[in-house]
């Protein structure tokens, strides 16, 4: 069922599923944050995180949650929803979940770029992380453009880049020296360990001033999904979009590679998750979104609960991620899309 | 010759890998008409309905829509007087017949009109005049290859255009399901005039539903006008290779292919 919403300015149909879910989805989204908040080495109670949040108790313990956790938090959601975002916009204008930045080296060369960025310049993560994804975006689709891009050797070329990027940046790692190294090699797995309000400035800047671009793109974006053939005779003019939708995607990736690292799976398992939850056909866009922030939540939350150990939150994004990435190849296969 | 047709076809010559498909090729395709296009396999039907809709761009020669070159104008503007129906065509999994309808209304809406009134009274006009209300909330994939076809068309339809192009409409549907399909053409044609030209298999069903046919033979046109007038014997047998005999349909008068 659809429903309609008509503004002077604004019409638009939405289905009452969508809706749902997506309300739904927002309170995990609220309940998740406050459990993060309060979770942790030093716990609060149902409500003493609050007060403090609104300028009660010890400095210590503002400290935990304005300095330490809220920040750590903020990060997550805003990097979870870029890869969320970008994955989604890449399987929808490719027309093939395998097609997320992550599976075909987009992330790899976001995270190579940053680590060079690094090594030379002792900064720039944003710039590098660019400019590295830019880079690979260029060769990936130069390599695997054959009259157009065949989804397979897409996904093929990307896998090979990828673990040739991932190669690199171990090469990389072994030329620093270790103390660098062993942080680096924390970052390349996936951590927002020790991420400041910095961190929070730059992912939630980016998608607010990415928001309208996104807007405006789903339009089109939801029309791709039917053929080149098809699109086109509706009046979409393909490549101009395809530029600007790749870019935009890059853009996000490169956004969340830079203050969350590489996390593996996000940007992949996003979108189909979204699309499992309602499943209409269209590119879901916001659902992705919510949900690359959740998983992305979940797996730094999880990393912190672990005891005496921190492990990189790309250790658990991959432990949910792999398992969708199975499920997703063997409904490839079934389909003979593979 | 009466003023010119909105949709022509001038000098076309296209050709894929050095392989010659269309060879300087003109034609009209009348207004208010229905045009089928036929001729053997790979003799250039489809290729030339393509480049009629902008999807093939011709090494040579032009497609004029309205007096102006139809690669020069805005996609847009052309998908608002144009519509085409390519073979085959797929949708994402899971998307209703609503929602792909309402894809027929993308040339008139924009990212911040995206359901106005025009657009619901479109789809649903369109669904109705296919019979596909009663659907309008089933994804796609759980409807019969004739209902589904259905759907496609009526996405054409709520597109709203002046003029149709279908690629072989009738593929992969048994032939009550055919006359059903193109009964239904013939209808909206004659209703709203709406000019219609398609790439159709079957050269009966092309006698009995055209007021047009160009039969194409080696990317060339090797003969066109009326039913009876490209329907004959000597024609089946030049375009073919086919020997028949050509009696009139007892039901509707028009010329019938009976193969020897």
């Amino acid at each position: 069922m659809n429903w309609s919403l008509r503004l002077p300015f604004l019409s638009l149909s939405f289905s009452a599923r969508a809706v749902a879910v997506g309300s739904c989805l927002l309170l995990l989204v609220k309940v998740g944050s406050v459990l993060a908040l309060r979770l942790g080495s030093y716990p609060f109670t149902e409500t003493s995180w609050l007060s403090v949040l609104l300028g009660a108790g010890s400095e210590i313990e503002r400290m935990i949650l304005m300095d330490h956790r809220l920040p750590r938090i903020l990060t997550a959601l805003g990097a979870g929803a870029c890869f969320g975002l970008s994955g989604a916009m890449f399987q929808t204008m490719m027309r093939n979940p395998l097609a997320s930045p992550d599976v075909i080296g987009f992330n790899a060369g976001a995270s190579c770029g940053a680590l060079i960025a690094i090594i030379l310049t002792g900064g720039n993560v944003l710039l590098g992380a660019l400019i590295g994804a830019l880079l690979t975006a260029i060769l990936v689709v130069s390599l695997a453009w054959k009259e157009g891009l065949p989804p397979q050797r897409l996904v093929l070329i990307g896998l090979g880049i990828g673990f040739a990027l991932a190669a690199l940046s171990d090469l990389l790692l072994s030329r620093t020296d270790a103390r660098t190294a062993a942080d680096m090699a924390e970052w390349l797995i996936g951590t927002l360990n020790a991420r400041d309000w910095q961190d929070v400035t730059i992912v939630w800047s980016g998608v607010l001033l990415l928001a309208p671009a996104l807007f405006w793109i789903h339009f089109p974006l939801a029309r791709l999904g039917l053929s080149d053939d098809l699109s086109s005779s509706l009046g979409l003019r393909l490549s101009p979009l395809r530029l600007g939708l790749t870019g935009l995607g890059i853009l996000l990736a490169a956004l969340a590679v830079c203050t969350a690292g590489p996390l593996p799976f996000v940007a992949f398992a996003a979108g189909p998750i979204a699309r499992a939850l309602v499943p209409n056909g269209k590119p879901a866009l916001l659902g992705a979104a919510v949900i690359g922030a959740l998983l992305v939540l979940a797996a730094d939350t999880a990393s912190r609960m672990v005891p005496s150990i921190q492990l990189p939150a790309g250790v658990f994004t991959a432990l949910i991620g792999g398992p969708v990435m199975i499920w997703l190849l063997m409904v490839q296969f079934r389909k003979g899309k593979l | 010759m009466n003023a010119p047709a909105r949709l022509h076809a001038k000098a076309l010559s296209v050709a894929f890998a050095k392989t010659p498909i269309l060879k300087d090729l003109t034609a009209d395709i009348p207004d208010g008409k229905i045009t089928v296009i036929v001729g053997p396999n790979a003799c250039g039907k489809s290729t030339l309905l393509r480049s009629l809709a902008r999807l093939q761009k011709p090494d040579s020669g032009e497609v004029l829509l309205d007096g102006k070159s139809i690669h020069k104008q805005a996609n847009r503007s052309v998908a608002q007087r144009l519509a085409i129906l390519p073979q085959s065509p797929s949708a994402p999994e899971g998307l209703t017949v609503q929602d792909l309808v309402t894809r027929g209304r993308t040339p008139h809406q924009s990212a911040l009109r995206q359901w106005s009134h025009q657009d619901a009274e479109a789809v649903g006009r369109a669904l109705e005049l296919t019979g596909m209300a009663p659907y309008a909330n089933r994804p796609l994939e759980a409807l019969s290859g004739g209902q589904r076809q259905r759907a496609w068309i009526a996405m054409a339809l709520a597109q709203d255009t002046e003029i149709l192009l279908l690629d072989e409409p009738t593929t992969y549907l048994d032939l009550p399901h055919q006359i059903e399909l193109l009964s239904l053409i013939q209808s909206f044609n004659q209703q709203s005039n709406q000019t219609v030209a398609m790439v159709l298999h079957d050269i009966n069903l092309a006698a009995r539903f055209a007021d047009h046919i160009i039969a194409l033979r080696a990317g060339a046109i090797f003969t066109k006008g009326s039913p009876a007038e490209v329907v004959t014997r000597n024609n089946m047998e030049q375009v073919f290779d086919l020997r028949c005999q050509i009696i009139s349909d007892p039901v509707h008068g028009t010329p019938h292919v009976i193969p020897e």
